[in-house]
């Protein structure tokens, strides 16, 4: 039993410590439908545009889920790194971004227009890349 | 004057970091409410350029707007007048409410609202215009007296049609204070950003920061006088807004009377900055556990 609370314990300390949220678990209830999630980015081809996207996460989304998308805990906000966001589909991502999750905190986007939403898919795929968790989320 | 006019402008295009892009409308709901734990403040003012038997005014307002909920904004308003060649009036405060009943996007996006007003009779702002519209002839020392505490209801629809909104408001009104039956109004939009796509470099004047689009408003007459529509104010207002940093945008609409009731034209000018998690600063400021 103390060697799993201790488990516990130091598995939350990264996010206690950076303010990363880790422990990050989606709403079972928010989900995209399957029209939705088969849509492909029509930028993919495009990476260029991700600079695009990098101004829309700072401008939209850092508030809540950091420089970094790693999500702030006392936001209650997604850690868009982790493995359970990266592992949705481009059009499951656009989806949610242009939804939200207004119960939950997410506002919707779709006041931006659609281009600038697949935009903000293609920057958070590169949050993945960037890998490790920053310092700089305090 | 030269000197006065840059520092407003330089204070205008230094202030601080964001928002998501801000309607254009001035009159017009959509369905995007203030993000929650955002505080917007927002000033504007409706110009009034007068017919023959009328004078200039000005009628400024300040809104506060708060996000509680991601399906409920809330919404402060102060306003005043001043007419040229008679007297300037705080012409009273509203208390809004706008409520999401739906969690996910459809293709109309209803939103409910509701108002109640304490302003005098001479108020100018015209944020909506219902019944016959605004008393703009009248002296101030006439309306001023006359106290109305009113409740409105707005039903908002709004669609997202690709980069597209298109939102139409049906308004009801009720003055409590006395016998005018229920009065109608309407406000229509349409509004699209000017570029599709965000560029990478920071700037200020570029298209992404811009939305532009048309409004049309007016009044429905009023169970009392048996919807003379004819008899109202209506208007068709070409719209702009410019994001001019990060969390600061500055609205513009000139609006042009359909009709031969109200003011020719309108100029309407505001500016609206967003306070950013404004309740986990405000609770760190009172110490809180944020």
């Amino acid at each position: 039993m103390r060697v799993f609370i201790t488990g516990l314990f130091l598995l939350a300390l990264p996010g206690v410590l950076f303010g990363q949220n880790t422990t990050y678990q989606q709403d079972p209830n928010w989900q995209a439908p399957a029209s939705a999630s088969a849509r492909a980015n029509p930028l993919a081809r495009r990476p260029e545009t991700t600079a695009g996207g990098q101004k829309l996460f700072h401008r939209n989304c850092v508030e809540c889920h950091g420089e970094n998308g790693s999500g702030l805990v006392k936001k209650h906000a997604a850690d868009l790194q982790l493995p359970i966001v990266q592992q949705q589909t481009d059009g499951i991502l656009f989806w949610k971004i242009s939804n939200g999750n207004p119960d939950h905190g997410m506002p919707s986007f779709s006041n931006l227009p659609e281009l600038q939403r697949w935009q903000l898919v293609l920057y958070l795929r590169s949050l993945k890349a960037s890998g490790e968790p920053s310092s700089k989320q305090k | 004057m030269a000197r006065l006019l840059a520092t407003f402008f330089g204070v205008l295009l230094a202030v601080g970091v964001g928002s998501a892009q801000e309607s254009p409308y001035i009159v017009t709901y959509d369905h995007h409410l203030e993000e929650p734990g955002n505080l917007e403040i927002e000033t504007y003012a409706t110009l009034g350029v007068p017919r023959s038997v009328q004078n200039l005014y000005i009628a400024p307002w300040m809104e506060i707007e708060y996000g509680v909920t991601g399906r409920w904004t809330s919404e402060f308003y102060l306003e005043g007048q001043g007419t040229a060649g008679d007297s300037a009036v705080f012409t009273g405060w509203r208390w809004e409410n706008r409520f999401r009943p739906l969690k996910r996007e459809h293709f109309f996006n209803p939103v409910l609202y509701l108002e109640y007003e304490n302003t005098s009779e001479a108020t100018r702002i015209q944020k909506e215009i219902v019944g016959g519209g605004a008393d703009v002839e009248s002296p101030n020392d006439e309306l001023q007296p006359v106290k109305n505490h009113e409740l409105e209801a707005k039903l908002i629809l709004s669609a997202t049609l690709h980069d597209w909104n298109l939102a139409g408001n049906f308004i009801a009104e009720k003055n409590l204070s006395r016998g005018e039956g229920f009065e109608f109004g309407y406000a229509l939009g349409v509004s699209r950003p000017l570029a599709a796509l965000a560029s990478g470099a920071a700037c200020r004047f570029c298209r992404e920061n811009f939305v532009a689009g048309v409004e049309f408003y007016g009044g429905l007459g009023s169970t009392q006088d048996g919807f003379r529509v004819g008899d109202t104010a209506h208007y068709v207002a070409p719209v702009v807004s410019w994001q001019v940093s990060e969390n600061a945008t500055i609205h513009f609409s000139p609006a042009l009377a359909l009709t031969g009731q109200g003011s020719p034209m309108l100029i309407r000018v505001g500016y609206s900055y967003e306070i950013r998690g404004f309740s986990t600063r405000l609770s760190q400021w009172l110490g809180g556990k944020h």
